[in-house]
């Protein structure tokens, strides 16, 4: 088989499960999910030997329309960063739909689910391997779709059709920019192709801006952040996969992808929105009651965090004479994305096991005491917890973060104080989780019937605690992704490192001397003004949205169709039709049954057709 | 050479445009002769069947270079040979994919009518065979004249449709239909016979394929044109509901029996922009551009306006209807951008819009049925009780609010492309329409299947048990699904064509442009 032919296949094997399952298995929830994984492992068993095999950037492209000028192709651009992603997706992807088996087990609507993810693994598939921003751009809005068609699920419940029609569509406000970003770069560059624009563009600002919108969108930064809250209406698997580690974080890869397009005013203002990001929904996170809000809260502002690290640019680096620019911010930011796809998923599974142990209980308030209930997801989670809060050497989210903060540190201090400051409140809010899901005694009955789940969501569980150990050794996965690694920005001297454990220190350290496992919020109790304004600051952006969406635009629509019904279709059409009246009776009144008036007329009108015919007019 | 009808007669040989005209016509006069209801019915598939399947057919043998030349083209006389009318059959990259588009769409039209329980079945199948036969007729006219003699033929058993078969306000609604499209009708054909009479040099001509060469040769007065192109452009826009000329589209649809609605929105509108395109801009290019600006600032009134008027509807249809004249902004534009693009686009876009709001149109009326309203706030959580209507409902919509791996989703892309070399800031307007296309869309799809039922849907249910789609409605919706797929996923098999044909009329009327600027 050719590396061709092999992508080829991983692209199209769950779209062939995903047709399958829609034609002939709608009713066989049984079947369809045992394709679905079948196709899945599939996948993934081809794209580890794909992406270890170690071809790359085989020539594949396919014309797919032409008009006049203009040709759109589909084509495959697989570089080490494109291998890294299908790694990540093709890894993730799988203990995804394993973990699914039992938690999706009950479930009446299985097929859909299963197929649902299908599509997802298809439309993310294509993400990866695009080799063009209009090839992006289709498997962008089909990665939209499939997360509209999962948060959707359960979609009896009000919430959660709302929540994937927020999603969508606060998608498709991003999607607006992206879409007149390619448009623009098309016509400015003549071409749309990856490496083409790397090889030679039009300097501008306007053209990665417009294409960062996409990632706004995508990515959930600010101020587009707010359906990634509300997805989490989805079942929990869906929020592993694509509201944590996968698509959300494709956003990031996009950006990495054009990165050669980008100009220091850009970066500069990508640099901020991440920032912002990561501050704000730490601060947000603080406040949640629900366990996967905590973790959504979390996923944002790590987010956040690599859309920064891409933001901060490149580093001067000097070898000996020579003094090159390396792109850290690509290399920063993939890294945390690889190692957060890990550890959040690990996280995500990790609640679902919760949440299916405690029979569908999310308050975080009335659980508790599960480390002896659930041991092997104590100790996965425990795992979780130690990588995003960046315990040194033990779990990899400690190297990535470093990187982050070091690259920070050398480009410009305002952005590392605000990460830096970040990373304490993703300790305290994590520690705070972690004490009040596992420590003490349950707080309900659900907590107290707790039991793990099965061998199928277990599994899945000890494979991503493994990789959220090992993942932030770089030198563990040999040369193959070294096109990014070598990116990565490597902190010299300890400062880096006494910088973050004090960071964890103090974030986790506040946490542990607060919070008791207590069924109410200790910060509540000892700082409600503070906690009140966290809680606040959640709501505002909600609170502007909503009344944009009741107050202006539903008004503004009403009054629109208010003046159609009534101005046009009304007065003005019906004026016509008055109009027409008048002239009629003005007709009539010319029909005064006298012979020489007749005559009259048509006189004029001869003279009139015999201007016209002689040219006069 | 045209050919006489004893030679017809004589040499007889297959004409598969001929026969998908003539097939439906001659069921609907066997009907009106007084056929049986049963054997009307059987007769009935075969009068919508015959279309379809000739048009999948010449989908699949039409060449991928034609170029101007006209595919399985033949001549017959009519006896107006002197006057330059004669009955010309022909396809071209333009016309077949809209012929593909009229055979599919009658077909599940069709399939849909006869499993309904409408009143007077017998008349009310005759009246959408005559409207079927049209519609073929249109888009395989050469001749201007037979182009727009069919089109009045499909035209005005919609108004009877209307009038008959139709539901709220269907007389106020038949009424209005039937002004604005008689009035936009009449425009476009003074500006029709105006070309007629200035086609002069070598002898008048309504063949499409004569005026071109004449018109090539000796391209009409530039003020002319501007007079005639006006009239066409607002002629044919009345029919295309440009705005303001809209508002009898969304009542009309809103009355329309679904099949009515299904063939008039799904295929007879398109014969405006159909005529703008393979009449008027080929042959009227210095015109076009004088009003290229005006057209594309009214198609922002449709995408803009009507799209925040289509978020204020209750009513299913009425949204329905006014998200088709939205739509219907973006094919202007692309129209306006005067290039190979932005025009293939257009098509494009007609044949993809032209399957999505049939197949809405259709399931509207079997959400209709279930539901016994169409006020989108009366519903609520129909999916739990029909899931495969809510499954096709929702691929519907996501079709018509351009999502890729449907056809409509190439159309808009590509019009956005050549709009932006036309005009950056309307492009930034229209991209702006697919976000509000979304939030009309998904907040539909929404309120009538997700969420928990409403107390009123309850009551209706409770007294009329609910089933899910039959297969009977299904196999008419999976067409124009399966239509909609195929072309999201291979739009090679209409650019192709397309591109051979606009690329070949486009550089004609480049050629001479550019001798005379340099």
């Amino acid at each position: 088989m050719t590396p061709v032919q092999q992508a080829l296949l991983i692209l199209l094997l769950p779209l062939a499960s995903a047709a399958f399952i829609a034609l002939f298995l709608r009713r066989a929830g049984g079947l369809a999910s045992a394709i679905s994984v079948a196709a899945c492992a599939g996948l993934a068993a081809l794209s580890l030997a794909l992406v270890f095999g170690g071809e790359r950037n085989f020539p594949a492209s396919w014309e797919w329309l032409r008009l006049g000028g203009f040709s759109l192709s589909l084509g495959f651009k697989f570089d080490d960063l494109a291998a890294l992603m299908l790694a990540i997706v093709a890894v993730v992807g799988l203990c995804v739909h394993v973990f699914s088996l039992g938690y999706m087990h009950d479930d009446g609507a299985k097929a859909r689910y299963f197929g649902g993810l299908s599509v997802f693994m298809f439309s993310m598939l294509g993400i990866v391997f695009a080799d063009n921003l209009f090839m992006m751009f289709i498997f962008w809005e089909l990665v939209g779709f499939s997360s509209y068609l999962l948060i959707n699920h359960y979609c009896e419940k009000q919430s959660a059709a709302d929540a994937a029609k927020k999603a969508f569509i606060v998608n498709r406000v991003g999607d607006f920019g992206f879409l007149l970003g390619i448009v623009m770069c098309y016509w400015l560059n003549g071409t749309v192709n990856l490496t083409e624009l790397a090889a030679h563009h039009v300097y501008t600002t306007w053209v990665p801006l417009l294409l960062f919108c996409g990632a706004v969108g995508k990515s959930a930064q600010l101020p587009l952040h707010v359906w990634l809250p509300d997805a989490m209406e989805g079942p929990t698997p869906v929020s592993a996969l694509i509201h944590a580690a996968t698509m959300v974080a494709a956003g990031i890869y996009m950006l990495c992808r054009i990165e050669p397009l980008m100009t220091p005013q850009a970066l500069t203002v990508i640099m901020w929105t991440g920032t912002a990001t990561a501050l704000y929904a730490a601060l947000c996170a603080i406040t949640q009651r629900d366990i996967k809000k905590v973790l959504a809260y979390s996923t944002l502002s790590q987010l956040g965090y690599m859309v920064a690290a891409f933001g901060l640019g490149s580093l001067l680096s000097e070898q000996g004479e020579h003094r090159m620019l390396v792109a850290a911010g690509v290399g920063a930011a993939m890294f945390h994305l690889t190692t957060h796809a890990f550890f959040k998923a690990l996280m995500f599974l990790g609640s679902g096991s919760v949440i299916y142990g405690c029979h569908h209980e999310q308050d975080i308030f009335k659980m508790g005491g599960l480390k002896s209930k659930m041991p092997l997801t104590f100790a996965a989670f425990t795992i979780g917890v130690l990588a995003i809060i960046g315990m040194p050497y033990i779990a990899a989210g400690f190297f990535s973060k470093d990187a982050i903060l070091h690259l920070a540190l050398e480009k410009n201090t305002a952005v590392f104080a605000i990460l830096a400051f970040t990373a304490v409140l993703t300790s305290f809010y994590m520690v705070r989780l972690w004490i009040l899901v596992f420590l003490g005694t349950p707080r309900s009955d659900e907590a107290s019937h707790a039991h793990e789940g099965g061998l199928t969501m277990k599994l899945p569980l000890i494979l991503l605690a493994v990789l959220s150990v090992l993942g932030g050794y770089t030198a563990l996965y040999g040369h193959t992704f070294d096109g990014v690694w070598s990116l990565i920005p490597h902190a010299e001297g300890a400062t880096i490192l006494v910088i973050s454990l004090g960071v964890m220190i103090a974030g986790g350290g506040t946490a542990l001397m607060l919070y008791k496992p207590a069924g109410s919020d200790a910060l509540e109790q000892k700082a409600p003004g503070l906690f009140g304004v966290l809680v606040a600051l959640k709501e505002s952006f909600d609170a502007v949205y909503n009344y944009y969406v009741a107050k202006i635009q539903q008004r503004f629509a009403i009054l629109l169709n208010f003046l159609e019904q009534v101005a046009l279709a009304g007065l003005i059409i019906r004026g016509f039709s008055g109009l027409v009246g008048l002239f009629g009776i003005g007709a009539r009144a010319l029909h005064v049954g006298s012979l020489h008036a007749y005559v009259y007329w048509f006189l004029i009108g001869v003279v009139v057709l015999w201007a016209y015919a002689a040219g006069v007019f | 050479m045209p050919r006489g009808f004893s030679d017809f007669v004589m040499n007889f040989h297959f004409d598969p445009l001929l026969l998908a005209i003539a097939t439906p016509l001659a069921v609907a006069v066997a009907i009106m002769l007084g056929l049986p209801k049963r054997h009307s019915i059987r007769l009935a598939y075969v009068g919508f069947g015959v279309p379809a399947l000739i048009a999948l057919w010449c989908w699949a043998n039409f060449p991928a270079d034609a170029g101007v030349k006209y595919a399985f083209f033949n001549r017959y006389s009519t006896g107006l040979d002197g006057l330059g009318i004669t009955l010309a059959l022909g396809l071209n990259g333009i016309s077949m994919p809209l012929f593909v588009l009229a055979g599919l769409v009658g077909l599940a039209a069709g399939l849909y009518a006869i499993q309904s329980t409408a009143e007077r079945l017998k008349i009310y199948l005759m009246l959408l065979l005559i409207m079927q036969a049209g519609l073929m007729g249109v888009f395989a006219s050469v001749d201007v004249f037979f182009f727009y003699f069919f089109h009045e033929l499909a035209l005005i058993p919609t108004f009877i449709m209307v009038g008959i078969w139709g539901g709220r306000d269907r007389n106020y609604a038949a009424m209005k239909m039937t002004i604005y499209l008689t009035v936009g009708a009449m425009l476009s054909l003074i500006g029709l016979i105006a070309i007629y009479v200035k086609s002069g040099a070598s002898g008048q001509t309504f063949d499409l394929i004569m005026l071109r060469e004449a018109l090539a040769a000796d391209p009409i007065g530039v003020t002319t044109q501007k007079h005639i192109f006006g009239l066409l452009m607002f002629g044919f826009g009345i029919l295309v509901s440009l705005w303001p000329f809209h508002t009898w589209a969304p009542l009309g649809y809103g009355a329309a029996p679904s099949s009515a609605a299904m063939l008039h929105a799904g295929v007879l509108k398109k014969f405006g922009l159909y005529g703008l395109i393979q009449i008027a801009l080929p042959l009227l290019p210095e015109g076009a551009k004088h009003w290229a600006h005006l057209l594309a600032l009214l198609a922002l009134g449709n995408v803009l306006v009507v799209g925040l008027i289509t978020i204020a509807q209750r009513d299913l249809k009425q949204m329905l209807g006014y998200s088709s004249v939205m739509h219907m902004g973006y094919a202007f534009l692309g129209i306006a951008s005067f290039s190979v693009l932005g025009v293939g686009g257009v098509v494009l876009l007609m044949v993809a819009h032209g399957l999505s709001v049939a197949l809405l149109f259709l399931l509207a009326t079997s959400v209709q049925q279930r539901a016994q309203t169409l006020d989108m706030t009366q519903m609520g959580g129909l999916a739990s009780k029909t899931p495969v209507l809510a499954a096709f409902f929702a691929a519907a919509t996501l079709a018509s609010i351009g999502l890729p791996g449907f056809a409509n989703f190439w159309g808009e892309l590509t019009i956005f492309v050549a709009l932006w070399h036309y005009s950056a800031w309307m492009t930034v307007a229209a991209v702006a329409g697919v976000v509000i296309s979304a939030v009309y869309g998904l907040r539909s799809v929404a309120s009538v299947f997700f969420g928990p039922p409403t107390a009123a849907l309850e009551e209706v249910t409770a007294a009329h048990p609910v089933t899910d789609l039959s297969w009977r409605e299904k196999i008419p919706a999976l067409i124009l699904l399966t239509a909609l797929l195929v072309v999201g996923f291979w739009p090679k098999s209409i650019s192709t064509p397309l591109d051979s044909t606009l690329g070949a009329s486009f550089r004609m009327l480049d050629a001479p442009r550019l001798s005379a600027g340099r």
